[in-house]
């Protein structure tokens, strides 16, 4: 126990002090602080200047109502753009040249747009918009939307009835999500839960093929280096192997605990912190994990990292140089790749048969189940019975892996063929 | 008492027999040369010893015991394929071969320090083992084979490598271990170095022990009577087959096993005649000598 202590340790200080990982460990909070705030940033900073929007107005009717409603709108949401309006006074005769001096005006700059609404915009439903840029589709929306309210609510006073009164009669519905799981039902946006399950799953998708080729790389040092032979004469191979493992597992269970922080410190604090300067992501609820998934996370990581690693150790002993990782990791990697495509089947109906069968293949289980647990979609007895089968399938592939591993790490040269593998399993 | 028995042992990888049959004994306190051609089972058999293979038959016992894992703790080895993690550093690596032979990580750290020194390597403890030569590389590695004060040292090559006096800084410590009480066996193809250190020897070769014994009792095997001549010009006369059986020449230097009934004098009469000698000696047959000849003879049955 001592010696694979003294391996675990080695492996451990060896993988943290390369710039690789510091790198990793830190560039990737910052990553995930920079798109946490960044799109805040945007929306406090980013916004364009006010607009200078010229009015001939032939009604004469709508210019006042139309800025009375755009000032309220600007009181509203006082980190908006404000419209400027300008009225300009035209009639047929002089239009042509308004125009032109209007026009000049835009392509100068000292004019962002200029609107002619016309004296039969309330049969006809339409307006003129200059602008240099008519494909902003948000401004011309807006600019429309707010007429809309303005040429409507005329419409309905002449009629005799209060705009006020049927906005409000029209106002739509929209709905309130709650997620229904074993403990009751609970408010949650969708669109955030999905978020976060799909995070998580891609953390387990990227940790198992990064932390599997770490400890394939580590397998093939120690035979390039010629340590193999070393360390074999001091400890055992399944301890060797063992110490590896651990020793790099718990060098990714360091780098994922830093990020995980990282990511609950954002998303909780982080987001309290937004609040405070952008008043615009006030609705947003703070996403909220529960225990049973973050108590998943670690179980299937830990379940998918023995799994893989043990596996990735085994085709590491296979070969000889780094160089020859990219076809070794094969094997393992496409079980890996195949599990994350299947997600996008399992999401579409978390608890049907496929969903349930293939998330208790134990190789696919630790990205499949777990993203059920994360969708709340698994009953427990499922969990139990796909963590043992999990079990059993680490302990036979520990077996397998440890004995192609004690001949392959040992052996220089020609890669296995698939028989001579089959005759290493069943070496004494 | 015999700190290494091994006994009618067999290894085959495949079609390969590597070992067959091996049987050797090695004394407490000796050194021990075991030798033989490339490929002759040496690395084989150490590995057995090592654990790190297991024989298909036969009997191994280590300080009167059989196998078991924790032998391997007072075994020191340093093995043909040299292997040091090279982003590690210095004084790192080394405690860490003393504490996977199960030193505690303090005892480890001291003792790495203490060796550093003895071995002229202490300014470079803080370096990684990539920025060191391969001859400190060597000595590195022949540390981590005798920190933890090994009964047993198992030493493939232990000299090539190293100059002449990094060479002699490892044999005054080979000898030092010796006279401590621990057994060193060593394998090498350096013959000269045999004959000077080892006190008694395995030649093996096919993996079948063809030789062994105290120096002494292998040479005598031989017999005496061998001439070896350093001398200046052309050597025509040793093509004279009534006069030399067997010869081994190296331009300056010929070793001379004389015809049957051919005195060492008429040898000696004969050169004088074709070359200047400039040292004559009756002597018994070197290591190199009999390695070539029993290989050569019986390497062929196998």
């Amino acid at each position: 126990m001592k010696k694979i202590w003294v391996i675990i340790k080695r492996e451990y200080l060896a993988l943290v002090k390369t710039k690789g990982f510091i790198l990793g460990t830190f560039l990737v909070p910052l990553l995930i602080l920079l798109l946490a705030f960044l799109p805040a940033i945007f929306m406090s900073v980013g916004t364009e200047g006010e607009r200078k929007i010229a009015v001939i107005d032939f009604t004469g009717r709508l210019l006042a109502p139309l800025q009375s409603h755009l000032s309220e709108i600007q009181a509203e949401n006082p980190d908006q753009a404000p419209y400027r309006i300008q009225e300009m006074q035209a009639d047929s005769s002089n239009i042509e040249s308004r125009k032109a001096g209007l026009n000049s005006e835009i392509l100068s700059g000292t004019l962002d747009a200029f609107l002619i609404l016309p004296a039969d915009i309330f049969e006809n439903n339409q307006f003129e918009l200059y602008a240099k840029n008519i494909s902003n589709f948000q401004f011309n929306e807006t600019l429309a939307n707010r007429l809309t309210r303005v040429v409507s609510g005329i419409r309905l006073r002449e009629i005799g009835l209060d705009p006020e009164l049927v906005q409000r009669m029209n106002r739509s519905v929209r709905p309130k999500t709650y997620k229904v799981d074993e403990r009751g039902a609970k408010e949650e946006s969708g669109e955030i839960t999905f978020g976060i399950s799909y995070i998580m799953v891609f953390m387990i998708y990227m940790a198992l093929i990064f932390y599997g080729i770490f400890v394939m790389r580590g397998v093939i040092e120690d035979k390039n280096s010629r340590m193999a032979e070393i360390l074999l004469s001091s400890v055992r191979p399944h301890q060797l192997m063992a110490g590896k493992i651990l020793g790099i597992g718990a060098t990714g269970m360091t780098q994922l605990g830093i990020w995980g922080l990282t990511i609950l410190l954002v998303s909780t604090y982080g987001l309290i912190m937004i609040r405070q300067f952008v008043p615009a992501v006030q609705e947003m609820p703070i996403p909220t994990i529960s225990v049973w998934v973050i108590l998943g996370f670690v179980v299937f990581f830990l379940i998918g990292f023995f799994l893989y690693s043990t596996i990735y150790a085994a085709l590491g002993s296979m070969g000889n140089s780094e160089s020859e990782m990219q076809n070794l990791q094969w094997p393992a990697l496409s079980f890996i790749i195949i599990a994350f495509m299947l997600m996008f089947a399992v999401i579409k109906n978390p608890d049907g048969p496929m969903a349930v069968a293939l998330s208790m293949f134990p190789f696919f289980s630790p990205i499949l189940m777990f993203l059920r647990i994360s969708l709340h979609a698994v009953p427990f007895y499922q969990v139990l019975l796909c963590i043992a089968l999990c079990l059993v399938t680490i302990a036979g592939m520990v077996w397998i892996s440890g004995r192609i591993y004690r001949v392959g790490i040992l052996m220089y040269g020609k890669r296995p063929s698939l028989p001579e593998l089959l005759k290493w399993i069943r070496y004494s | 008492m015999d700190i290494l028995k091994i006994e009618a042992v067999n290894k085959t990888f495949g079609d390969v027999q590597a070992v067959r049959d091996l049987s050797l004994k090695v004394g407490k306190g000796r050194i021990f040369g075991f030798i033989g051609p490339n490929g002759a089972g040496k690395t084989t058999t150490i590995r057995m010893v090592m654990q790190i293979l297991l024989p298909d038959s036969g009997k191994i016992e280590i300080f009167g015991k059989p196998p078991e894992p924790g032998l391997t703790n007072r075994i020191g080895y340093l093995p043909e394929e040299r292997g040091l993690y090279k982003k590690m550093k210095v004084e790192d690596q080394v405690a860490f071969l003393g504490e996977i032979k199960g030193l505690s990580h303090a005892a480890s750290v001291a003792e790495a320090k203490k060796w550093l020194e003895r071995v002229e390597l202490a300014e470079w403890a803080g370096k990684k083992i990539e920025e060191l030569s391969k001859g400190m590389q060597q000595k590195i590695q022949f540390v981590g084979a005798v920190l933890h004060q090994p009964e047993l040292l198992i030493l493939d090559e232990p000299f090539s490598g190293l100059d002449p006096v990094n060479t002699n800084l490892l044999k005054d410590i080979l000898l030092g271990l010796k006279s401590s009480g621990a057994t060193v066996i060593f394998s090498t193809h350096q013959m000269d170095q045999v004959e000077k250190l080892c006190d008694a020897i395995c030649l093996i070769d096919h993996g079948r022990n063809l030789l062994e014994g105290s120096l002494p009792e292998v040479k005598a095997r031989f017999g005496k009577g061998r001439v070896h001549l350093r001398y200046e010009g052309r050597a025509d006369f040793l093509q004279n087959r009534s006069l030399v059986a067997e010869f081994n020449d190296y331009g300056k230097f010929v070793e001379i096993r004389p015809a049957a009934k051919v005195a060492p004098q008429d040898i000696l009469q004969a050169a004088a005649r074709e070359v200047t000698v400039t040292h004559f000696e009756i002597a018994e047959p070197s290591m190199n000598e009999i390695f070539i000849q029993v290989v050569q003879s019986k390497g062929g049955q196998a």
